[in-house]
């Protein structure tokens, strides 16, 4: 993929997760703050479907957005072929892991499993 | 071998000094980008704490409603609200907004696009993220 998509990308994942981290630390604000911690708060607002897939968004464009820039530091203090390479699929890995993890907790909190 | 010498590597990396305030926001960026990123992991981890039932998830707040879990919570909000501010204003200039028009490079080689508007946007950063924190202190302690 060009450099460039991948920075539009950057972007694009980074003016998502800016309004829904705000939508999601409103959601704290909407009562006392260790109260909205509680458990039956919590599960409450998985078990909410919008919220939860509000979620899964905010958990795929921060994995892609923060995996990203860490590759482009990365790439920034060494270039190489053989190293790139690594760099990138390193990151597309610490993605797909994070991704499926956090995923795994809004399905299971979600569904009650 | 003279282009080797030149790698100063992370030490380059790290140099705030050199190049003015566009330097240290530079810095910043990638400083608090690595910050949020380790904290992103950690909350990810942490709430996954809920699917092991209530006790898990009571044990796990006794471990981050501490006061270091609230002074680490504050760094992280004013880590996120300079590299949010800060972010909006590299993806503006990168979009021609506000780096001024181009001209002949005369003495003494100012770069129009290093200017007024964006260090005053650096510092509105700086002081947006110390608010940010204020707040969240008030929050976080003042319960």
């Amino acid at each position: 993929m060009q450099e460039s998509v991948i920075m539009k990308i950057h972007y694009g994942t980074a003016l998502g997760a800016v309004v829904l981290v705000a939508i999601h630390i409103l959601f704290r604000m909407t009562q006392n703050f260790s109260e909205s911690l509680q458990y039956e708060s919590v599960i409450a607002n998985y078990h909410f479907l919008p919220y939860a897939i509000m979620l899964e968004l905010i958990l795929i464009l921060l994995s892609v957005h923060g995996f990203n820039g860490l590759r482009v530091i990365l790439i920034e203090l060494k270039q190489g072929v053989g190293y790139e390479k690594a760099v990138n699929y390193g990151c597309i890995a610490g993605i797909a892991v994070l991704v499926a993890y956090g995923s795994r907790t809004i399905l299971m909190a979600g569904f009650g499993m | 071998m003279e282009r080797q010498s030149n790698r100063e590597g992370i030490k380059g990396w790290l140099n705030p000094g050199r190049y003015g305030l566009e330097r240290v926001a530079y810095w910043l960026m990638r400083l608090t980008g690595l910050g949020l990123l380790v904290y992103f992991i950690a909350h990810v981890f942490e709430t996954s704490s809920i699917v092991n039932g209530k006790e898990a998830w009571q044990k796990m707040l006794e471990l981050t409603q501490t006061t270091e879990g609230h002074i680490i919570l504050t760094i992280v909000i004013g880590m996120c609200v300079f590299h949010t501010a800060n972010g909006i204003r590299v993806m503006l200039g990168q979009g021609g907004v506000g780096v001024g028009k181009p001209g002949r490079p005369d003495y003494p080689y100012k770069p129009a696009s290093l200017n007024s508007r964006h260090k005053l946007c650096i510092l509105a950063s700086i002081g947006l993220a110390a608010l940010a924190m204020m707040y969240g202190l008030a929050v976080l302690f003042g319960e």
